[in-house]
């Protein structure tokens, strides 16, 4: 294999130092004769898109993950990563259907326990021409931020996000049945979720977060779970592309995907919340420039009066990108929440102190470097709040040595000025990690 | 679309061979359209099979397999291009799609499976590795001719000499680029790029030259780095041209859903 190599290489120095035509023809020859393909199976060419082909075809990665939090907290472990994960994919394509599977068996050393979980079983198939259907568990997602989310309520996964986990798993599954209708005019996508899929919300295992009863960021001692609700939820999404622009409208009736809400015993709960918005997608100077925004219609506290329910707000996102300079990326978003009825916010709060400002506002920065034809990317992504005066930064870098090893670590950095803002309460968990990825 | 001009672009293929082998032309803008032609815009669509073997400076090697769809708006004008990954394990249902515009910047998109994410690409993003390789985003789809100045250098008897530089120099990382076209096929086998101390830096060659459906099409390709080391070897095979591939399977429903059956061998 050495040899081939080397000799494939020489041939294209030599064509570059030479620059005769006939030379030219045979040069090219020469360097085709030695197959490079060599060493994959010829298999690699059977049809990728056969049906019922040769069996299923499994792949996956398996993964061993550790990171730690640099200060000791009360009631939590200084691991807050640490995992051994085996990951199979497979789709089976028929002529009128698909069905795609990804699965995961865990070992989460943080929780002591082995868990099987799916990430996707979901079939698709296309009942009319302008129609697609999708059922099952599966990961969706829209809107226009980076990692910031205002029309996307589909669950996400807060404690994977901040243990260093892939992103990838910031998005989690639910079982959803996804209805696209594709006209001339303008495309519907509908995603029906019958039984409420909330995000992986911080509880108090791994970390740490506010806790208004001792008024300090704490992990209490029994998690603090909510009761699931039990009811539906359903989002839509009208969109459209013109030329070079995006354009799309955002609807959604569910719960507040976190327990931002307590009942008459204090116990956290989903809050009703219904959400409109639209946003606003298109190529401007060297780069991509999108609005966003989102009215959050906090069903539960209309009069915004009661301090147990979070009152409405609206949502505005605007976030430019563009290439600074050869494979470095630079992104920019200003965000900002302004809480309806702030006043009646403040006079109803236990701690007026504490209430939330009329507006949060927060910045954001993403920097990207790829080096080495992507094989090396540094990313930095940093949160900021003037508001609040709080941040949380996240540098990682990841190296993919070939098609199958990958290493990659990172830092979750918090901080603010103040124990319960929305970053500031997560300063104890600030946290490094490292992941090491087998794919095959 | 234009049905005019794609007859009239069925008879210059006809005619080509015998303009060719005849007196060789002096117009440099009609060698470069017929090149861009040749290269890019073969029947009013295709579909083909790609592998790329890409190889680094310490020979350290590996696979990319995928599926390109293509369609024209007009010859020599906008189209459309949507690439399909099958292989690496990691990169597999990542789709590309790419509309190329002659009067302003291409729209281009990354389809994410894993997060479900349609993520959209700058446009300034463009000169920046596909996928690992040693080719660029904008290879896949070609660079719009009218971005540089071209100038026929040379006539062999095999090839036209063009030597192009760039109208805006700040947006691309070559001086100027060396292409020799095969004075029968026009097909562009062998580009050199320079870069400011006039070294070849990185070096486009086509290895093999296949007739498929009577258009001469480059089904090996090479891209090589002299002086950073390391190489990237494409190749095309199950090619088809004129498959009629519907406007619409370029858009993001077919990013969410591959559309099957136009990616099967001999589908539609």
């Amino acid at each position: 294999m050495r040899l081939v190599r080397a000799r494939l290489f020489c041939g294209a120095l030599l064509l570059c130092a030479g620059g005769g035509d006939p030379a030219l023809a045979q040069d090219a020859d020469a360097a085709a004769e030695d197959d490079p393909f060599a060493a994959f199976e010829e298999a690699d060419w059977e049809d990728p898109w056969a049906e019922e082909q040769q069996g299923l075809d499994w792949t996956g990665f398996i993964e061993t993950a550790a990171g730690a939090r640099w200060s000791d907290v009360p009631n939590l472990d200084r691991l807050t990563l640490g995992e051994f994960r085996v990951r199979a994919e497979t789709r089976y394509v028929a002529e009128h259907y698909s069905i795609d599977f990804k699965g995961e068996l865990l070992w989460d050393q943080v929780v002591t326990d082995l868990d099987a979980q799916l990430r996707e079983l979901a079939v698709s198939f296309t009942p009319a021409r302008f129609m697609d259907v999708k059922i099952g568990r599966q990961v969706l997602t829209w809107g226009t931020g980076d990692l910031l989310f205002l029309n996307d309520l589909f669950p996400k996964d807060f404690i994977s996000f901040f243990a260093g986990r892939d992103e990838d798993y910031l998005k989690s599954a639910a079982d959803t049945a996804r209805v696209s209708f594709y006209t001339d005019v303008v495309n519907l996508d509908l995603a029906w979720t019958p039984d409420f899929a909330p995000d992986d919300y911080l509880y108090g295992e791994r970390f740490v977060f506010w806790n208004p009863a001792l008024g300090a960021p704490a992990a209490p001692e029994t998690p603090r779970r909510a009761a699931a609700p039990g009811d539906d939820e359903i989002a839509l999404r009208l969109f459209r592309t013109v030329g070079p622009t995006e354009y799309a409208i955002y609807g959604y009736d569910g719960r507040w995907k976190q327990p931002l809400g307590a009942d008459a015993d204090g116990r956290p709960v989903f809050p009703r919340l219904r959400s409109w918005g639209a946003s606003v997608r298109t190529p401007w100077l060297q780069g991509l420039f999108n609005v966003e925004t989102a009215f959050y219609d906090s069903l539960d506290d209309p009069q915004g009066d009661d301090p147990r329910i979070p009152n409405s707000e609206l949502r505005l996102l605007l976030g430019y990108e563009q290439e600074l300079v050869r494979n470095l990326t630079g992104g920019v978003q200003l965000y900002a929440e302004r809480i309806s009825d702030h006043d009646r916010l403040v006079e109803n709060a236990p701690v007026p102190a504490r209430a939330r400002e009329k507006w949060r506002s927060v910045a954001t920065l993403r920097l990207t470097h790829r080096a080495w034809r992507d094989a090396l990317t540094s990313s930095l992504f940093m949160f900021v709040s003037p508001s609040d005066e709080d941040f949380y930064l996240r540098p990682s870098i990841s190296w993919r040595r070939d098609d199958h090893w990958s290493l990659s670590g990172g830092v979750n950095l918090f901080g603010g000025r103040e124990e319960h803002t929305f970053f500031g309460q997560l300063e104890e968990n600030s946290n490094g990690w490292v992941r090491l990825r087998y794919n095959y | 679309m234009n049905a005019g001009k794609w007859i009239v672009t069925l008879l210059a293929g006809i005619a080509l061979p015998l303009v060719a082998s005849g007196e060789a032309l002096t117009d440099v803008d009609e060698i470069v359209e017929r090149a861009n032609l040749a290269a890019y815009y073969s029947g009013e669509d295709g579909r083909s099979e790609a592998r790329m073997m890409i190889e680094d400076s310490q020979g350290r090697r590996q696979l990319r397999q995928f599926t390109v769809l293509r369609r024209n708006e007009e010859a020599g004008g906008d189209q459309h291009y949507m690439v399909f990954f099958s292989r690496p394990s990691d990169v597999r249902g990542t789709v590309f799609l790419v509309a190329k515009h002659m009067d302003r910047d291409d729209d281009r998109w990354l389809y994410l499976p894993g997060l479900d994410l349609v993520r959209r690409i700058s446009a300034s993003d463009k000169r920046t590795s596909f996928v690992g390789s040693h080719f660029y985003y904008e290879d896949v789809s070609g660079r719009n001719p009218a971005l540089d100045e071209h100038r026929l250098v040379e006539t062999t008897d095999a090839h036209y000499v063009l030597e192009s530089t760039p109208r805006d120099p700040a947006a691309v990382e070559f001086v100027r680029y060396v292409t020799r076209v095969d004075r029968d096929t026009f097909l562009p086998v062998k580009t050199e790029y320079y870069d400011g101390q006039d070294r070849v830096y990185r070096v486009m060659e086509v290895a093999e030259v296949e007739d498929v459906q009577g258009y001469p099409t480059a089904t090996r390709s090479l891209i090589s780095m002299p002086l950073e080391g390391g190489s990237t070897l494409m190749e095309f095979r199950s090619i088809e041209y004129d498959v009629g591939l519907p406007e619409d399977i370029f858009s993001e429903r077919y990013l969410r859903q591959p559309p099957t059956r136009w990616l099967q061998r001999d589908g539609g």
